[in-house]
């Protein structure tokens, strides 16, 4: 029977999917079209010329289809059309609107979308600028256009699906929710809201982060592009200086997303730092790594002639790396070796044809041009700046290359049947170190080497001065914050080191002058970057210690005892700190827990320092999920994370009505026993001799005790001692608690005939002792990392600035 | 012979040198048996939470001490003790890795990671309402 359903709006479904359709129609014409004006270029300039106009066209028409495909999914999630299985995965009425956008990025559709949306962005700006590249450039960028939307295109050829789109798949004929009654009812719509974000996206940075990251996996295009034309045109000394600038683009905005990823692991997510070499943040990094790599080739290149070889492996390898990393985290093979891999939507085969293809067509190019690559090149001289910046990339390809193949593990696994782990943090560091260590000391030198040769004593006379003021202030820090392993120190130097080198490059050697000032202030950047990671990491301190478990001889565990049980209005010393827990406040779904930090006085007196409010986000669907409370000062950051605690809240006003209800009266006389809600109550006796003065009674109220012996589920017994009195013909409450239990008794009544007592008692949850489990953690000087991270971007910017106008 | 010669072998003999350590530091996913049969050495053991037996966490006693019961995938349970507070939503979890090394008859965890389902692939349409009283403490 054919259910005629309520409310669904199919409009924007066949709207969207036909812009899906559209562009990737658009782009395959686009791709073909460059691709014969590029090859007529050189016989028929005319028909060239025609099949360019139909190219640009084309690539326009792709342009406004994926703004299209955008804007009708931003209308889909705006307006909850749950009928949409994307939208209903996705999104819920609740969600606020400012994250709409991070819903792009939570499936696998809206990132491959966001991507495309880069590449369209770049490529109308390559046609305005690539001039006599345009074509082959252009051909490239198609291709990949191709590739991309058809990602999107869902739908069926020979039986294997191509693509998932977000457009045709409705949540009442998704094969996993077939029979579901709720698709019965025709109003079905009225009665449902979305799942909702991922509490983890759920957070500014994500509405940056993502978008900047593509961003910066979409500028590595552009020098594959160049290069592949270079290759195809065999103009191999040509294409490196239009791409040069995109190329350091490249580096600063892949960079900044990928410490933004850092800052956003740091801020929201609990394992206690900002890295964690974790596949997905390796899988950003290593493309990273060659594309500096490239960049600086490719300088040597333009200005030098040399390493055309190593200029053109790295600016493919860089692209095709992109490939792999999607492939890593789309293909679902991470699988337990991550926590926030992606789930597999059977697009593997698709995005490994992708991949082959482009590792290919590089292979094929680079083979057919291997002559020109080693012939006739003179070697370099020692003391050559394009010598030490061959060596620096080189470093870089190590470095990539450890990330890479440990990060690849369960791909090795899978083809060779291991069972290999991926290796952990300290492991990872011990290999990125030195070769951290090294690069910073290349990076401090290289500006000083000159071209084809320098005297070398003129070089390290310059850098004398640099050199005594990073030994001097390394043997200071490394006295002040006790760093003594040999690479700790040995990479504190280099850091600084390249810090003062590059500032007196910029002071002397320019003069001060800001025009070419860039890579200077940059690569200054990037020191600081290393001496801030050195000094959180190496120097990260839990000031939460526990010490309830302490027999830990039979296993040495790094982070065993850091976990710290913090009951209401206790107090708790923790390094320079003294720590209380408040309590806990709910807003919204999220439920914050009040965490006061003290700071004891010469006089031992506690001085209010400051308060953390680290939070728990509430979420039936997905799972709760705690957020750190961070506070930063200058030289430190203080960071605290609620690891364990009851969530439950309960208002004032509950209470009481709670309280009132779990009241129950029962009736007792001496050595009468009777069971309440969760104990049992035993009446030992009654005395009148109360001391009247501690219960703050005037000598002529007339006052009676009882004695209890309360008896828990655990057979421990608590005493208790309320007591009964008279003033001028009025009962004085004066009940009594016993916490543990969280029982209150209100002795108010007594039959003096009967020889019987009443009392009221309360048994009320909200009364239980509320305590959290916690962490705090210190880290020193992280925000020189942060600082790093700006001056890195600030250096780049300036050098880009300043190359594009010579260019 | 060129320095680009020598620089070549360097660069070789490190990237063979990095393969090498990797493969010989890094610990390998194994059952409960192997792990059994090499108390010395790390392992990562993928199973399912036991929900029929005691999850003992009581902060009050030891926060840093949490307990429960995994079934590897050969289908062999043991006790598995893990120095860390109970994570959070932990019997929803659906797999489970520990990694750690096995001492008799008990597991000890130094690390774990929790795939719940839920976060990324999980749920029915259902009307509204229903989700939000799904779990409230």
């Amino acid at each position: 029977m054919e259910i005629n359903y309520l409310g669904e709006q199919l409009i924007p479904g066949h709207l969207g999917n036909g812009f899906v359709i559209l562009a990737f129609t658009a782009a395959l014409l686009s791709a073909v079209s460059f691709l014969f004006a590029e090859i007529r270029s050189s016989k028929l300039p005319i028909e060239s010329a025609g099949w360019k106009k139909i190219g640009r066209l084309a690539f326009r028409v792709h342009s406004l289809a994926v703004l299209g495909i955008v804007a009708t999914l931003f209308y889909m999630l705006y307006f909850h059309l749950f009928e949409y299985e994307y939208v209903w995965h996705h999104s819920n009425k609740s969600m606020r609107t400012r994250y709409i956008l991070s819903c792009f990025w939570e499936g696998q559709e809206g990132s491959f979308l966001l991507w495309t949306f880069w590449h369209v962005v770049i490529g109308n700006t390559l046609m305005r600028t690539a001039k006599t590249w345009e074509s082959a450039v252009m051909t490239v960028v198609s291709s990949v256009q191709i590739f991309l939307t058809s990602m999107m295109l869902g739908i069926f050829l020979f039986e294997y699906k191509i693509g998932s789109n977000p457009f045709t798949i409705l949540l009442r004929q998704h094969p996993d929710f077939s029979g579901i009654p709720l698709f019965q009812n025709p109003n079905y719509l009225s009665k449902l809201d979305g799942r909702g974000l991922n509490p983890l996206l759920q957070n500014y940075w994500m509405t940056i982060h993502p978008p900047t990251l593509f961003l910066g996996f979409a500028l590595t295009l552009v020098p594959f592009a160049y290069a592949i034309a270079g290759l195809w045109k065999k103009e191999l000394n040509g294409w490196q200086r239009p791409a040069l600038p995109w190329a350091f683009t490249g580096v600063a905005i892949l960079g900044t997303g990928i410490l933004m990823g850092g800052a956003w692991a740091y801020e929201a997510l609990s394992f206690g730092g900002f890295w964690a070499w974790d596949p997905v943040e390796n899988s950003s990094l290593v493309p990273w790594l060659t594309l500096v790599g490239s960049a600086h080739v490719m300088l040597i290149h333009k200005n030098k002639g040399q390493s055309l070889f190593t200029a053109l492996f790295l600016s493919l390898l860089s692209f095709i790396l992109v490939l792999y990393s999607t492939f890593l985290t789309r293909s679902g093979i991470l699988g337990d070796s991550s926590v926030h891999a992606f789930t597999d939507l059977g697009m593997s085969g698709q995005l490994l044809i992708y991949l082959f293809f482009y590792i290919l067509l590089s292979v094929l190019l680079m083979s057919v041009n291997y002559k020109q690559f080693f012939s006739g090149s003179e070697e370099e001289s020692l003391w050559s700046r394009e010598f030490w910046f061959f060596i620096g990339s080189l470093i870089l390809l190590i470095s990539s290359f450890h990330v890479l193949f440990n990060t690849s593990m369960p791909v090795w696994n899978k083809l060779f049947h291991k069972k290999f782990a991926a290796p952990d943090i300290a492991f990872y560091n011990a290999w990125q170190l030195p070769l951290a260590t090294m690069l910073a000391v290349l990076i401090a030198m290289g500006q000083y080497l000159k071209y084809r040769n320098t005297e070398i004593k003129e070089v390290l006379k310059k850098l004398m001065l640099p050199f005594a003021l990073a030994c001097l202030s390394t043997l200071l820090i490394a006295l002040l914050m006790k760093i003594n392993t040999v690479f700790f120190v040995a990479l504190l130097g280099a850091s600084l080191f390249c810090i003062f080198a590059n500032f007196n490059y910029w002071l002397v050697i320019l003069k001060g002058q800001l025009k070419n000032a860039g890579a200077s202030v940059a690569h200054m950047g990037f020191g600081l970057i290393l001496l801030g990671v050195l000094l959180s990491t190496s120097k990260k301190e839990f000031i939460s210690h526990s010490n309830a478990d302490k027999d830990l001889s039979s296993f040495k565990l790094s982070n065993g005892q850091n976990n710290v049980l913090l009951q209401r209005k206790d107090t708790v010393q923790m390094g320079d700190y003294y720590v209380t827990y408040t309590g806990k406040s709910k807003s919204g779904n999220n439920v914050y827990f009040n965490v006061d930090y003290f700071s004891k006085q010469p006089g031992g007196k506690l001085n209010y320092a400051f308060s953390l409010k680290p939070l728990v986000q509430i979420n039936a669907q997905m799972g709760n999920v705690a957020e750190p409370d961070t506070r930063h000062f200058f030289n430190k950051d203080i960071y605290t994370h609620v690891t364990y605690a009851d969530y439950s809240i309960q208002d004032e006003k509950n209470k009481n009505a709670a309280e009132n209800e779990n009241s129950q009266n029962f009736s007792f006389s001496p050595g009468d026993t009777v069971a309440s809600s969760n104990s049992l109550i035993i009446l030992v006796g009654l005395n009148s001799r109360v001391d009247k003065k501690k219960y703050g009674l005037p000598d002529s109220a007339i006052a009676v005790g009882a004695e209890f012996k309360i008896l828990d589920v655990n057979k421990k017994v608590h005493m208790s001692y309320p007591v009964f009195a008279i003033e001028r013909n009025q009962i004085v409450p004066l009940p009594t608690e016993i916490p543990e239990l969280g029982m209150k008794l209100n002795f108010w009544k007594v039959d003096p005939e009967a020889g019987k007592i009443t009392v009221a008692v309360t048994v009320n949850a909200a009364d239980k002792p509320d305590y959290i489990v916690m962490e705090a953690i210190v880290f020193p000087w992280i925000n020189i990392l942060w600082t790093g991270c700006i001056v890195m971007v600030i250096g780049t910017a300036m050098a880009l600035v300043h190359r594009i106008r010579k260019y | 012979m060129k320095k680009i010669h020598i620089i070549g072998i360097v660069v070789i003999a490190v990237s063979i040198g990095a393969i090498m350590a990797s493969l010989a530091s890094s610990s390998t996913y194994a059952a409960f048996s192997e792990a059994a049969a090499s108390p010395s050495s790390e392992f990562h053991v993928v199973g399912t939470l036991d929900k029929n037996k005691d999850r003992i966490y009581d902060p009050k006693t030891n926060p840093n001490l949490f307990t429960f019961f995994m079934v590897d995938s050969a289908g062999i349970e043991k006790k598995v003790i893990l120095h860390k507070a109970e994570p959070p939503d932990f019997e929803r979890s659906e797999k489970l890795v520990i990694i750690g090394k096995c001492k008799g008859e008990v597991f000890e965890a130094r690390d774990i990671l929790m795939k719940c389902p839920s976060k990324y692939n999980d749920g029915k349409p259902v009307e509204s309402g229903q989700q939000s009283e799904t779990k409230q403490q």
